[in-house]
């Protein structure tokens, strides 16, 4: 009889150790989860948006047609132009953004001057097939003085919708115009067509 | 019969040097009339200038071309180091200027190009803006008016145009002499 109720004693207290040891799996299961979570959220707020872009006029600091980065980070838009000094404005100064597109040749200066040189017109059938479409991204900004400020960027092809929207998710109210991009590339298409 | 050749040919170069010589003093483009409007600009620097937005008018132009002209011209205005403070639109601080002009800037006239065309065919597809700039004082008393035109031919970007023509608006008014703000009748038009 004795012997029996020490057999149950000890499987009731296996049965214990077990529910406890499961539950704090459970427990732990569930931390560890939540902390991966946060950290994943952690990462998405504080990792920088980020494209190459070609920085073509408005910036004081970067020269025109200067290659570099275009970046969003915490509530600034920043250009990074490559090996050099950035420039950056605030994102609640941004007035408005436009989208474009234009069709640009390629290989710059040497590729002209190769096309210029090559015998029988063979430079302009290069030229026919040298160019590449682009977007462009115009910003309206003002400064600490209410003084409009414009920047322009020219960026690759689907880069634009991208900035767009990351701008717009930043706060940035797109108030005065539609975008033009339409319009310039059916106007861009009519005169290629011509 | 030799020596007449020889002073004939003396007389053809003294011509041609003359020529050149008062070349280099006539912008590109520009008419007789509006030359006569050139002055040295000096007095010019009591004044301070504020650059409006680009008016498009009723044309379909691009923002980016706007937007490029404007900043264009703020840069090419404050080169020129005619005016004692270059301010952009909206800049609060214009208006505690005592001597402020505004200038306007509308476009009169855009044809679109496209580079690829210009590569390939040399002639055709220039990019061409013709704008009408006004240089008004506070009052709205316009000083100086002026079209000029911008355009990119052979090599460069569509954008550069509006480059161009920013250069050329610099110009126009450094060449004026539009000092005469006081006097009524002093409104200049031309032609670049």
């Amino acid at each position: 009889m004795e012997r029996l109720l020490v057999l149950r004693n000890q499987r009731n207290a296996r049965r214990f150790h077990c529910r406890a040891g499961m539950r704090l799996l459970v427990a732990l299961i569930c931390c560890g989860l939540t902390a991966a979570a946060q950290n994943s959220t952690q990462q998405k707020a504080s990792k920088p948006f980020s494209i190459p872009a070609t920085h073509l006029v408005g910036f004081e600091n970067p020269k025109s047609n200067c290659s570099g980065t275009l970046s969003i980070q915490d509530d600034s838009l920043q250009f990074q132009q490559t090996g050099k000094s950035g420039a950056q404005i605030k994102i609640g100064s941004v007035r408005d953004i436009f989208l474009g597109e234009e069709s640009r040749q390629v290989g710059g200066l040497p590729l002209t001057l190769g096309e210029a040189a090559a015998p029988y017109g063979g430079g302009r059938v290069v030229s026919l097939f040298a160019h590449k479409k682009y977007d462009t991204l115009t910003l309206e900004y003002v400064d600490a003085d209410e003084g409009i400020h414009g920047a322009i960027f020219q960026l690759t092809k689907g880069h634009g919708v991208l900035i767009k929207n990351e701008l717009i998710a930043e706060g940035v109210t797109i108030t005065s115009r539609k975008d033009q991009s339409t319009k310039e590339s059916a106007a861009e298409a009519t005169h290629e067509n011509k | 019969m030799k020596t007449s050749k020889c002073g004939l040919s003396i007389a053809f170069v003294n011509a041609l040097v003359a020529v050149v010589l008062a070349l280099p003093g006539m912008l590109p483009g520009q008419t007789a009339a509006t030359k006569s409007s050139g002055g040295d600009g000096i007095s010019a620097t009591r004044w301070s200038v504020q650059v409006d937005q680009v008016d498009h008018g009723n044309l379909e132009l691009a923002y980016s071309f706007q937007i490029a002209i404007y900043e264009n011209l703020v840069e090419e205005l404050k080169k020129t180091k005619q005016f004692q403070q270059v301010f952009r639109g909206g800049d609060q601080k214009a208006s505690e200027v005592p001597n402020l002009l505004v200038l306007k800037t509308t476009v009169e006239k855009y044809t679109p190009g496209s580079e690829t065309r210009r590569a390939v065919t040399t002639v055709s597809g220039a990019t061409k803006l013709t704008v009408r700039s006004q240089l008004v004082t506070r009052e709205g008393k316009v000083v100086l008016e002026r079209t000029v035109n911008g355009e990119v031919r052979f090599f460069g970007s569509n954008i550069r145009a509006t480059h161009n023509l920013a250069r050329n608006i610099a110009k126009a008014i450094k060449q004026s002499s539009w000092t005469e703000v006081d006097q009524p009748a002093a409104t200049l038009t031309g032609q670049l």
